[in-house]
């Protein structure tokens, strides 16, 4: 419920609020529970100072400091009337759609603010009123963390997620088996989808595995077998090592765990040293955590390793992990790779959080606390490059002192060049390399040093310095930015370097090869999570005498399970944004299936139910949505309402004056959650919002607090039609979900707010600063598409990326 | 393993923190342990050295104030009045592990080793130790008290420890299957104790070049940017500011110089121990922790001590028999450069003023030298080399004494109540009857 609550009263971020709506909730100083209270109402409004009028009647149209807004009022708000002569328009006409509700000395108070704050001549010249643009911004902490990685990760090479899903399996007979493994002796080698084996007493190694390796250590008489014991050591001593990648979801701190009864190591993005070293098998335990910090949307090297003993009676292994926001489960395939892949730097110094405040993290605004971790930032990596120096900058071990120092100052450069995203001018150079050399003969000590400075200097944490139209370097930086988060690759740089992002397509072409990255598809998948509103993690908690068993778990896997259709969508060839909705599928597992209406064995893993039951429609009809926009018993007509009007309409809503607790279930036993919400919406004040809202929301009423599909509510049949007015004005009719995720499919409105969406999030400034037609021109494009959610992706940066700054 | 690593880093990075409120952090190199000058600091090293001793040519013929040092024991001439010799303590630990591992296991922990997978050359196989280790036991109690707790409270040293952790080469337990690593990496260590000085250092050097860049940079934006990055000037100048208002506080002991590249390696051993020794005297100097141990290779240890004269590797000689004279000799001469080592940390010690107190720091430290083996050829936990230099623990110095097949879990319970920890029992009670040693 708090969280429920937390996500009404978010600011409209980016476009106008009707003002008819506007009205009403002005009008009435609260939209819901103050009825026939107007009195009261003006009381308050009586008290209220100029700003506070103005912020609550006026900034819907005019903007927070008169600049306007798109829709409804999209010209700055100054003019040269006198102080009386504003006051008496304010008086007379407005707000537009209700002159005569700001009289008085109201209107004297919001005049004067007005005059002062920015329509006056004297407060232009003091605060000069721009329109959007694109403002200077640090690296948001995404960004810094994914940049330091792939930094680090340049002097590296570059791994392949590739097709084969699981870990490689080597099998070895004997007590020592072999490295590298798939030889002439007892080795084999399988892809294991996912380490879950009980291999009991047995050995999975085949018999003459183990006469091999045995004979391999034996020379045998001719004609006689190999001895028995040798055999039996050979079978019942074995090792089996599992090795590729992993692939992490989310960023945060994961929780690996091994069971087994027998001596297992686990190495994680550190092929030095285990994560987990059990190679001494002591007392009793069988299961070992460790908890390592990963980025999301990487790939990190894993290896595991089983030693079954000679006194062991069994042998058994599973690899488990606790993801960010998930419960403890087996490792599945989707998330490894018998590929390799190299380590990855993780930077894990805290950041003060970035500004969302306008639905997208951005980096405007610096503060102490973040200059403090940067500097915690730049010691961690220098300490790192440090630690790792001689693999970074390729010194050998038989490298003369001369060939180390070129070397280094080698390493030094691109460093810089890499993390400036730019060539060094000679000046640069001076200052942050040649400066630093020789000095010292530890190397370490300069390497640190030049990083250190790299990494404070304001070259490296701020996103673009300079005005005017953009070089091939600015715009190979924002390309990667807005795709990755980071900073450019090799062939970015290349192509910048030789003057290959001069036009228009070449610049989409490298956009095209970028968005196949996995790091892209990581934002995208981000992306999909913040438009559906849960990209925080939503707190579900449900009734357990209503809904027995729906325990943390089954909030987990249905989490994985929207993941799963997302990911079905973006992966596939059409990448359909419409398919989002239309989906008639569901992806359940053995633990969901009996919530949903499927038979499946208990531990059935994940599986595409094609035609799920339930009538479903889309992601707006997933269980993980509509159980996080529910109560903790029943379903919330408002809440889901809300949410397809903020995010998936792209309609601004402010949030209801005073908080109101819905009304208790048990007070109504008569009524259903429809007519419920219906009487307590009733007064005329809270009107203007929920008819829309409660009309979208009525249309997925279907579907309980957990999300599973009914028929009947209190006996009663479901009433699931709705409607909803377009900005044009077209109205619209519902009957269920289907209907409801039909329109938006194919609804502007929808697509706007998409593509809306998307901008903010990949690019993280203002669409209005670019062109004036930047969202109707990538709306078109959108549709033109296909509605293709990647090629958008490509179409965002590709324009974003040749824009000129107005200096 | 990993895990700690991690959060060690992470801990670290949290304490590191350069801004306002994390400056007392960094100013307190010196350690937090000045606030009780009233009473006297007392400190415990412990050091090892494997494979057993030369009985004739290590203990004392004589019990008593008056004795003779025999050859192992000679470089302790100079520290003979502080000196400490007790003969006749044993290793009562039973169970799984060949000797060499409960030797080293049940040496601090004087509790049995769980069951395992590490098979010896004898014996069942076994695990890791079941409890904790003394000196970590007596570290907690100290970190737990206001005036006794330090910046680390403990750190553990090595010299050539093999790169595996297995029951021979761990002799510090943070508690049941809980061993720890010691840092045989000189130049980690330094790291680990003065990194954060050299950090601030390499931070105040760059900053005159930061301040001229971001002048640049400013000056290539666009004028309503400006403001970000003159508010973004001012917090490096405050930076700057709080660095130098440290510029008077200086450690109150001279950092260790270390030479530099000195390798891993086997004849470099030499060289390592000193790095090692100095740091710890530095480390005290600078009250960072009061408990330290220091282990020389491992049990079943294979140092090669060609700067003695002796070419084969120490563990295989020491199974040579006692006729062999050679092998007894080289074994003599292996032991006495343990114990030169030993010595030179006492120097070190004894030419170390207490800071703010008087006397020396090795008027205040109890160095502890032992073995996992009484004897190498007989693999025996009898009579465990305990040799004592120091007044860290108040006992009476300048002794030799021969005790009663004393199980050495008394000798434990001694160190701790010396060190101000009165614990009844520690590791196997069955093994505590009679307390601590009275010394």
């Amino acid at each position: 419920m708090p969280k429920l609550l937390a996500a009404t009263m978010e600011r409209p971020a980016w476009t106008r609020f009707p003002c008819r709506l506007v009205l009403a909730l002005a009008l009435g100083g609260m939209a819901l529970a103050v009825v026939g209270s107007a009195k009261a109402a003006d009381r308050e409004k009586g008290s209220k100072t100029g700003e506070q009028i103005y912020r609550q009647m006026c900034v819907s149209c005019h903007g927070s400091n008169g600049e306007g807004t798109d829709d409804h009022f999209p010209r700055p708000l100054i003019g040269d009337r006198t102080l009386p002569r504003l006051t008496r328009y304010i008086a007379e006409t407005m707000p537009e759609d209700d002159p005569g509700s700001c009289t008085g000395p109201d209107a004297d108070k919001v005049a004067a603010y007005v005059y002062d704050a920015f329509y006056s001549k004297a407060a232009q010249a003091k605060h000069p009123m721009r329109p959007a643009r694109i403002e200077l911004s640090r690296l948001t902490v995404r960004q810094y963390r994914n940049a330091l990685a792939d930094l680090v990760g340049s002097f590296r090479w570059t791994p392949q997620w590739g097709d084969h899903r699981g870990l490689k399996g080597n099998y070895s007979a004997g007590r020592r088996g072999r490295r590298g493994g798939g030889g002439p002796g007892g080795d084999f080698e399988r892809v294991d989808p996912e380490v879950r084996f009980h291999f009991g007493a047995e050995s999975p190694i085949p018999a003459q595995n183990a006469v091999k390796e045995a004979s391999r250590h034996y020379i045998p008489l001719p004609g006689l077998p190999v001895p028995l014991v040798l055999f039996r050591q050979f079978s019942q001593e074995y090792r089996v090592s599992w090795q590729g990648s992993v692939l992490a979801p989310e960023t945060g701190e994961y929780e690996f765990v091994v069971r087994s009864e027998n001596a297992v190591r686990l190495w994680v993005n550190d092929p030095n040293r285990p994560l987990i070293d059990q190679s001494v098998k002591s007392g009793n335990e069988t299961e070992y955590r460790a908890s390592i910090a990963m980025l999301g949307g990487r790939m990190y090297p894993i290896r595991l390793e089983l030693a079954r003993g000679k006194d062991d009676k069994t042998a058994s292994m599973e690899l488990l992990w606790r993801v960010p926001k998930h419960v403890l489960s087996t490792i599945p395939a989707r998330a490894l790779s018998v590929a390799d892949s190299p380590r990855v730097y993780v930077p894990m110094s805290p950041f003060p959080p970035d500004d969302r405040s306008m639905g997208y993290e951005r980096g405007t605004s610096i503060s102490k606390e973040w200059e403090h971790a940067t500097t915690d930032g730049a010691i961690e990596t220098a300490d790192y490059i440090a630690e790792n120096l001689d693999e970074l900058a390729g010194i050998r071990e038989a490298d003369s002192d001369a060939d180390r120092d070129r070397k280094l100052r080698g390493f030094c450069a691109q460093f810089a060049e890499r993390a400036f995203r730019r060539p060094l001018s000679e000046e640069l150079r001076k200052l942050y390399i040649d400066r630093h050399f020789p000095g010292s003969t530890d190397r370490k000590a300069i390497a640190k040093k030049v990083v250190l400075l790299v990494l404070k200097s304001p070259r490296f944490l701020y996103r673009e310095i300079g005005t005017g139209a953009p070089d091939a370097f600015d715009v190979a930086s924002r390309l990667s930015f807005t795709i990755w988060d980071s900073i450019p690759d090799q062939a970015l740089r290349d192509a910048a370097a030789s003057g290959r992002l001069a036009r228009r397509e070449q610049v989409a072409d490298q956009a095209r090869r970028m968005v196949a990255d996995l790091r892209a598809r990581d934002k995208l998948r981000a992306f999909l999570l913040q438009w559906l509103r849960v990209d925080q993690g939503a707190e579900i908690a449900k009734d357990p005498k209503l809904f027995p068993g729906f325990d943390e778990a089954v909030i987990s896997d249905l989490r994985d399970s929207l993941e799963l259709a997302l990911g079905e969508v973006l992966d596939s060839p059409s990448a359909d944004f419409r398919t989002l909705l239309r989906s008639k599928a569901l992806y359940l597992n053995g633990r969901l299936a009996r919530f949903y209406g499927v038979e499946l064995p208990p531990d059935a893993p994940f599986r595409k139910i094609e035609a799920a039951p339930g009538n479903r429609s889309g992601v707006l009809t997933h269980p993980y949505l509509l159980s996080s926009f529910a109560y903790t018993a029943s379903s919330s007509p408002i809440h889901r309402g809300v949410f397809l009007m903020r995010s998936v309409l792209g309609r601004p809503l402010r949030p209801p004056p005073i908080a109101v607790a819905p009304l208790a279930a048990d007070l109504h036993p008569g009524l259903t959650t429809r007519q419920r919400v219906e009487l307590q919406t009733k007064p005329e004040a809270c009107q203007s919002c929920h008819t829309m809202i409660n009309h979208l929301g009525f249309a997925l009423e279907h579907y309980d607090a957990i999300g599973r599909y009914r028929d009947r509510e209190m006996n009663r049949p479901v009433d699931a039609t709705g409607s909803y007015e377009t900005r044009a004005g077209e109205s619209v009719k519902f009957d269920g979900a289907a209907t409801l995720a039909e329109f938006v499919a194919e609804s502007e409105e929808a697509h706007n707010a998409v593509v809306q969406q998307l901008f903010h999030n990949l690019v993280k400034q203002p669409i209005r600063a670019f062109s004036r037609t930047e969202l109707v021109d990538l709306r078109e494009t959108f549709a033109a598409k296909g509605y293709n959610l990647r090629e958008l992706m490509v179409e965002i940066a590709t324009s974003s990326a040749m824009a000129p700054r107005k200096p | 393993m990993a895990r700690t690593f991690q959060e060690n880093r992470r801990e670290f990075l949290r304490e590191l923190g350069i801004g306002a409120a994390a400056l007392p952090f960094i100013l307190n190199l010196p350690g937090l342990g000045f606030a009780n000058q009233s009473e006297r600091k007392r400190r415990l090293v412990v050091m090892f050295s494997p494979n057993g001793v030369i009985p004739s040519a290590f203990w004392p013929d004589e019990e008593g104030s008056s004795f003779q040092l025999k050859e192992s024991l000679k470089p302790l001439e100079p520290f003979k009045n502080k000196t400490l010799i007790l003969h006749g303590l044993c290793d009562k630990l039973r169970g799984d592990g060949d000797n060499h591992m409960r030797g080293m296991g049940c040496l601090l922990t004087g509790i049995e080793l769980f069951p395992g997978n590490i098979q010896g050359g004898s014996d069942t196989p076994a695990g890791w130790a079941k409890g904790i280790s003394i000196d970590q036991e007596i570290r907690n109690h100290l970190q737990r008290g206001s005036s006794t707790r330090t910046r680390f409270g403990s750190l553990e040293f090595g010299v050539m420890v093999p790169d595996r952790a297995d029951t021979w080469s761990r002799m510090v337990y943070a508690g049941p299957n809980k061993p720890i690593a010691p840092i045989d990496d000189p130049y980690q260590m330094f790291s680990k104790l003065y990194g954060r000085m050299k950090d601030r250092e390499s931070l105040k050097s760059i900053l005159d070049d930061l301040q001229e860049d971001l002048k640049k940079v400013r000056s290539a934006v666009g004028t309503d940017d400006r403001h970000l990055l003159d508010e973004h000037a001012t917090f490096v100048r405050e930076m700057e500011q709080e660095l130098k208002e440290q510029k008077n506080e200086t450690l109150d002991h001279p950092v260790p110089e270390l030479e530099s590249g000195v390798r891993h390696a086997n004849e470099q051993m030499p060289k390592l121990s000193r790095m090692q020794i100095d740091l710890m005297v530095g480390a005290f100097a600078g009250d960072f922790a009061r408990v330290a141990t220091l282990q020389f290779t491992n049990s079943v240890g294979q140092a090669r001590m060609k700067w003695v004269g002796v070419d084969e590797s120490h563990h295989e000689l020491s199974h040579h028999p006692d006729s062999n004279q050679k092998s007894q000799e080289s074994l003599t001469k292996i032991n006495k450069w343990y114990c030169e080592q030993l010595a030179y940390l006492a120097k070190r010690l004894a030419e170390t003023p207490e800071p703010g107190g008087p006397g020396s720091l090795l008027d205040n430290t109890t160095i502890v030298w032992t073995n996992e083996l009484g004897k190498g050829n007989s693999h025996t936990l009898d009579d465990i080399p305990f040799v004592l230099v120091g007044g860290g623990l108040g006992f009476s110095m300048g002794r030799s004494l021969k005790l009663k097949k004393i199980p050495h879990n008394r000798l434990l319970l001694a160190l701790a109540h010396g060190m101000g920890h009165h614990i009844e029992t520690f590791g196997n009670p069955d093994h505590c009857s009679g307390g601590a040693l009275v010394l």
